[in-house]
């Protein structure tokens, strides 16, 4: 099966662990991930007021840009590209002045050397026609988690794993459509059908502080320290999560979480495509494992799934 | 805190401002407070969600854009998700932001990055942090 894929651009430096890992997981499922050609920015956060219809054009961009290329589903593992793309797509739905007003920017894309009439004639309007999947849903929908336990060359039996959803993939409910926002199930599936023993905390749905990691970096610290810790007292051994800002909070932030929180002690934190791609035998090499600041690996040979 | 409440507040520009932004009917608020209970990041806050809202609704203007609170909201949506009246406080947060930018482009940009954390920091961490707090 053949799957349009759009990476996002976190995935292509500084999470390329994300990336390489969905690419090579998926290969071993019989999914061939193409990516998008000639991708940009999806904007990252999708914008909350009314008059900034400017900043949805970049999301509007890629999926018309998927509509060109033939497909009618777009796949992506981030987050932020994926909630971002599935509201964008959602307003050009549902909004008719959106709809149109951000048709005429698109139509207008071509840069001025390349501009000629036939291609601004022959414009055919986005109207919604792309349907956004994350990977997860990928793999509950397309492959089944049934399906996918009986594909494992590795069996997880016995990793204590803490999904970790955060906010972007499950709210706001009625856009998302993803999963229950307060109970969803999806990640814990998922890692049961990895054979995984999965931890269940509190603080599972709770956001990490997001991008006040750079504003407000001691509101993200303490956001942080909450849900790991809570999720160290449960018994987990590892936190599993899907987005590479989460991923940069919960991981990288562990420093300045020990420097705060005395009685803290350090969790690795890893993508869920990471320990699928250990559980169908990808190599190591491919699972970049030296990229976490918590490195994962003791835990991981303790339990014989790396060497 | 001292506060003048009167009509004139209620009906202001600023209220109706507000409510054009962000799209949402702020009398909707009817302050039970679900919206702060949830929060992750109320702990940082001078005042809480719903107080911003109460600030808002009274057209209590230079209180509400002079809190930390506006600036401290990450748009995780759990105020939103379990409000009972469907009153998303990230959107009246983005709104009273763009209010209180004004014609000051920009309350947070590259130059406050340090650069040791724009060298490790993902793009898309960047990226939204530049599109909340800059016009």
């Amino acid at each position: 099966m053949k799957l349009c894929y759009y990476p996002g651009c976190t995935l292509k430096d500084k999470t390329t662990n994300l990336d390489q890992t969905t690419i090579a997981a998926a290969d071993e499922l019989g999914i061939e991930l193409v990516e998008l050609p000639n991708w940009t920015c999806c904007g990252a956060t999708y914008p909350l007021t009314e008059e900034k219809i400017a900043n949805l054009v970049p999301q509007i961009r890629i999926l018309y840009n998927v509509m060109v290329e033939g497909d009618n589903r777009v796949t992506t593992t981030c987050a932020f590209c994926y909630s971002t793309l599935k509201r964008a797509n959602r307003a050009i739905l549902n909004d008719p002045i959106k709809r149109k007003r951000i048709n005429a920017y698109l139509k207008d894309d071509k840069r001025i050397p390349e501009y000629d009439k036939e291609t601004v004639y022959n414009f055919k309007d986005y109207n919604g026609e792309v349907k956004v999947v994350h990977f997860l849903e990928v793999l509950r929908d397309d492959v089944g988690f049934e399906n996918l336990s009986l594909k494992l060359k590795k069996n997880l039996e016995g990793l204590k794993v803490a999904p970790y959803y955060g906010c972007k993939l499950l709210r706001p409910p009625e856009e998302m459509e993803f999963d229950d926002p307060e109970n969803p199930r999806i990640m814990e599936d998922f890692l049961e059908s990895l054979g995984c023993e999965v931890i269940d905390y509190p603080f599972k749905t709770d956001c990490c502080g997001s991008y006040l990691s750079l504003s407000a970096p001691d509101a993200a610290t303490r956001a942080s320290h909450l849900i790991l810790n809570s999720a160290v007292k449960n018994g987990a051994d590892l936190v599993a999560l899907t987005c590479p800002l989460c991923y940069y909070n919960l991981d990288r932030r562990q420093e300045d979480i020990g420097n705060r929180f005395m009685d803290f002690s350090p969790i690795p934190v890893l993508f869920f495509t990471q320990l699928l791609a250990i559980a169908l035998g990808v190599e190591d090499e491919i699972l970049g494992l030296d990229q976490h600041y918590i490195d994962p690996s003791p835990l991981l040979r303790e339990k014989k799934l790396v060497t | 805190m001292r506060a003048e409440i009167s009509t004139k507040n209620i009906r202001s520009e600023f209220v109706q401002r507000v409510e054009e932004l962000s799209g949402q009917d702020l009398l909707a608020c009817y302050q039970c407070g679900k919206c702060s209970a949830g929060c992750p990041i109320v702990e940082e806050m001078d005042i809480i969600p719903n107080q911003a809202i109460r600030l808002a609704q009274l057209g209590l203007e230079d209180e509400v854009l002079n809190s930390k609170t506006i600036w401290l909201c990450a748009s995780c949506f759990m105020c939103f998700s379990r409000c009972p009246k469907g009153v998303d406080f990230s959107k009246i947060a983005e709104a009273l932001r763009m209010i209180a930018m004004g014609t000051e482009i920009e309350h947070y940009g590259p130059q406050q990055v340090p650069w040791e954390i724009a060298a490790e920091a993902p793009q898309q961490a960047l990226v939204s942090a530049f599109r909340k707090f800059s016009l």
